[in-house]
């Protein structure tokens, strides 16, 4: 006979505090109670004996008794007494089977992940049909497939719906889990038990917890002989922007050194390949250079293949380099010639100014001095147009104004120095609000930016005919407003191919870690942390992730499995292999119900026996009077 | 912080369509509310009766005595004005249990007072415990019941009930008979039904309220008991169960049953009030169904 929810001393200690709490109230209720009343003329009608000075304390101890029996059932039904040994209880086991991305590893026909699973369904045969088992599949991430569950065939079929993931495994992780199912359950905790290989990450390899007294593994074979790709990255070169920088990564995970060759495809034709060796336990980098504009998949393909073929391929998308069509209409191009041609990935072309279309126009637009019959479509420099064509209305025009300053808190001022320019013939516009009053002399802005669905900047006078045409302020200007209506010109690509899992990414120091978005595939945002310079965020499942930080794109294509990077080190005093159980729990037998119902009743006999009195008097004194209805004489 | 009024003027306004009725005919003037079996100086032919040495000339019917050639007087009915008395118990028994009957007396007096004020009734209301206290009488429209909320409102209780002495100097104070309403709880260790028959015979009308609240009737202790009475400060300790207390309210209700065979006995009306119902229901509900008001 035993608890199942306190201890003797728990028990004990609640039900003297009941007890004597009921003692004290008892007694209270029936101490004597001194009344005024408002005549005793009715007490002595009473004929009640008086009171003797020597009183009884205890007068109706059937009723205390009975009160006290109640209240001890009840407590031993909370604390849930028990026949039986404490030990002849079921017990729940949590069933750890590892699921994480090498379980796809070939093992001659077989995979290890349908030797796990055979091994899990055998060890779910042995337990008693009286005790529960719990299915959690462990890869990077610890999910539970059933509660504690006694049905075999709910078990069976969660464990053959098991697969690998993308992930390595965590196994600290799903110990903690699973001693965290045992404690909050309502069994005796049972065994946790691991099924699979063991191979983890090197995080996980350092398990700071203690392990599980009750720990039990089921080991799979182990297959070692594997090469692999663990991360490509590509970028642009700084040299030329046409070429792309490509890294690859390679690791032996065998016992031998193995001679590879990684051979790289670019839509589909031969981009290159490199012939290495790569020591056993170690990894190799490979550099490649590949010149293109155009956008494309890259594919790195490690040959040749081994046991465990998902980490030999690797396809990345390359985006095209972005370019910008820059159209300018003037009759005097050499005076924009120099700034507009200056910048990479512009394509200029000048036309005169009786060449315009508005509907021919493609990008960006120069329009030098003239008024277009229609507006253009997109977006637009303006300069030094007719005063009644400028889309920003003209206050007044000066002639030799003195430049005074540039605007300071936007970035299409960003590096832009001038002192004592002379401005030869400008307009000074009246600008709206949310314009951007690029530069301004005394008397008010002479170059406007405005933003909208089409950007606009107006310059009131021609650069190059002024004293601006000698100044370096004068192709950062135009640089600072190509960056500004196309920053995607000036975007910095990356591309990276590697495992689902944690993901860490290094920000530049420029970059505001508030301005920082990182993406699914589909737009939807992933959680992300940032710790310094440092940003990580998760992806459980292989895809693609684009993350955005200012002017720089980086793109992982997560395809690649995790892999783990050390074998788990199973303590000496984990049981190993199937076990062979007592069928016990057949012997303990609950009461609680049977105790509640005793208890319930006991309370019910003494409010029969000794408490309805005072429910009826209570019930009487709420209820109105009979008011007497006094006989009717009638008047004479 | 000073008591707030005993009466709403909302159920003020509800009372003003009552009139307090008795059942006794009595002697008076005209400019009462209830007819008379004694003929009087009315507008409405009663009965003729013979001529006698003295009656008034103007009465005698003309007719009848050109054609039966003897002298036959008219009566008529009259509708006499009736003083009204009421007595409130301001004894210590009525502040036992919190005071609540007391409250509950002193509500009952004003709202009959009020409504003895809006048909021109002369109240008089005078407070009793051992002896008959100072009253005050009122009379003569709504507007003069200001006072009487203030005369109630400055009511204590003391003393311990005495009904005989009660009943002695109210008959040698008031010698014309009328309506006499007795608010209290009786519960006076002396009979009090003794003086309640002197009262009747002496030709009041009797008009008994009962107030009792409901640990009067039916106390819900159980158990020791240490007894005090408020008045007399007595006290008794006894052991009260379930059957005790059965008996007390039999015995409570047969005290109750021979207050309403004194008061029915003499032409009067008994109406017992339990404080646990709400004065509006005791006004329109107890008072009207026993005739007291209508």
């Amino acid at each position: 006979m035993y608890f199942l929810n306190l201890s003797l001393v728990q028990f004990l200690t609640l039900f003297g505090a009941v007890s004597v709490t009921m003692v004290l109230l008892y007694l209270l209720g029936r101490s004597r109670r001194k009344q005024v009343v408002a005549t005793l003329r009715f007490w002595v009608a009473s004929e009640q004996p008086p009171a003797v000075h020597k009183r009884k304390r205890i007068q109706q101890p059937l009723s205390l008794i009975l009160q006290l029996v109640s209240m001890l059932l009840l407590l031993l039904a909370i604390a849930q007494l028990r026949f039986g040994a404490p030990m002849a209880t079921p017990r729940d086991h949590v069933l750890i089977l590892d699921t994480s991305a090498w379980m796809s590893a070939a093992n001659g026909s077989r995979t290890l992940m349908d030797e796990a699973r055979e091994k899990a369904m055998a060890y779910v045969r042995t337990v008693p049909a009286s005790e529960h088992v719990m299915l959690v599949r462990a890869d990077a991430l610890t999910l539970p497939a059933t509660a504690f569950e006694s049905n075999r065939a709910k078990l069976e079929q969660a464990i053959a719906r098991s697969t690998p993931g993308a992930t390595a495994l965590n196994i600290e992780q799903a110990l903690a889990f699973a001693r965290q199912a045992q404690a909050l359950g309502s069994g005796r905790p049972g065994e946790i038990v691991y099924v699979g290989p063991g191979r983890v990450t090197a995080e996980s390899r350092l398990i700071s917890a203690p392990l599980p007294k009750n720990l039990r593994v089921l080991e799979t074979s182990d297959a070692t002989d594997n090469c692999g790709l663990r991360k490509i990255g590509v970028r642009r070169s700084a040299a030329d922007p046409e070429v792309w920088d490509i890294y690859a990564s390679v690791r032996n995970y065998g016992t031998a050194p193995k001679s590879l060759t990684l051979v790289l495809r670019f839509g589909g034709t031969p981009a290159g390949g490199h012939r290495f060796t790569v020591p056993p336990g170690s990894e190799r980098e490979i550099a490649f250079a590949w010149r293109t504009r155009a956008a494309g998949l890259l594919e790195a393909t490690l040959l040749p293949h081994d046991r465990f073929p998902e980490d030999d391929h690797a396809i990345l998308e390359l985006p095209p380099l972005p370019s910008l069509n820059l159209t300018v209409y003037s009759n005097e191009p050499d005076l924009l010639r120099p700034a507009v041609t200056a910048i990479p990935h512009v394509n200029a072309t000048f036309r005169r100014v009786e060449e315009y279309r508005a509907e021919a126009t493609n990008g960006l637009v120069i329009l030098d001095r003239f008024r277009p019959p229609q507006p253009p479509k997109g977006d637009a420099i303006w300069i030094d147009p007719p005063a009644g064509a400028s889309p920003i209305p003209v206050r007044t025009r000066l002639e030799g104004a003195p430049f005074d300053h540039w605007c300071s808190d936007d970035a299409l001022c960003a590096g832009l120095r001038a002192k004592d320019l002379r401005l030869g013939s400008t307009y000074v516009f009246e600008s709206a609000p949310d314009d951007i009053k690029i530069g301004q002399v005394r008397e008010g802005p002479v170059i406007v930016a405005r933003a909208g669905k089409n950007k606009t900047v107006v310059f009131g006078f021609h650069p190059g005919l002024s004293d601006l045409r000698y100044e370096l302020a004068t192709p950062l200007l135009f640089g600072n407003i190509l960056r500004w209506m196309a920053p995607e010109l000036f975007r910095r690509s990356a591309v990276a191919a590697g495992s689902a899992g944690t993901v860490t990414m290094q920000l530049d120091p420029d970059i505001r870690p508030e301005g920082v978005r990182v993406l699914q595939q589909d737009g939807s945002p992933v959680p992300f942390t940032t710790r310094g310079r440092t940003l990580r965020f998760f992806s459980g499942t292989p895809g693609t992730v684009r993350v955005l930080a200012a002017e720089r794109e980086t793109v992982y294509s997560l395809t690649l499995p995790e892999l783990w990077d050390s074998k788990w080190e199973v303590p000496g005093g984990a049981r190993r292999g199937l076990p062979v159980f007592r069928e016990t729990a057949s012997l303990s037998r609950d009461l609680w119900q049977v105790l509640a119902v005793l208890g319930g009743l006991g309370l019910l006999l003494e409010w029969l026996l000794f408490g309805r009195a005072e429910g009826r008097v209570r019930r009487l004194a709420a209820r109105p009077a009979i008011l007497r209805r006094p006989g009717v004489r009638k008047a004479s | 912080m000073p008591p707030g009024p005993l009466l709403e003027r909302q159920f003020l306004e509800k009372l003003e369509r009552l009139t307090i009725h008795w059942q006794k005919s009595f002697n008076g003037l005209v400019g009462g509310h209830n007819s008379s079996r004694f003929a009087g100086g009315g507008q409405e032919f009663l009965d003729h009766r013979h001529f006698h040495h003295g009656d008034d000339l103007r009465a005698v019917n003309w007719r009848a005595y050109l054609r039966l050639e003897k002298l036959f007087l008219k009566m008529f009915q009259v509708e006499p004005r009736v003083p009204v008395r009421m007595l409130v118990d301001t004894s210590e028994s009525m502040n036992s249990e919190g005071g609540l009957k007391y409250v509950y007396a002193r509500k009952l007096a004003a709202a009959l007072c009020y409504v003895g004020l809006v048909r021109l009734d002369t109240i008089t209301l005078q407070p009793f415990s051992s002896r008959l206290g100072e009253g005050i009488r009122c009379g003569g429209g709504r507007h003069r019941f200001s006072p009487v909320m203030e005369y109630l409102n400055g009511l204590q209780t003391e003393g311990r009930t005495n009904f005989l002495e009660v009943a002695r100097q109210f008959i040698s104070a008031h010698a014309q008979r009328g309506l006499l309403i007795i608010i209290s709880d009786f519960l006076d260790d002396s009979d009090c039904e003794r003086p309640l028959q002197h009262l009747a015979e002496f030709g009041h009308e009797l008009l008994l309220a009962q107030v009792w609240s409901e640990e009067d009737r039916i106390p819900p202790w159980v158990g020791d008991l240490d007894l005090v009475d408020a008045e007399t400060e007595t006290r008794l300790r006894l052991q009260f169960d379930e059957s005790a207390r059965q008996q007390y309210t039999r015995a409570f209700d047969a005290y109750a049953g021979s207050l309403q065979q004194v008061a029915m006995r003499n032409g009067g009306r008994y109406v017992g009030i339990s404080t646990a119902m709400p004065i509006e229901d005791i006004i329109f509900g107890s008072l009207v169904r026993s005739r007291v008001i209508a």
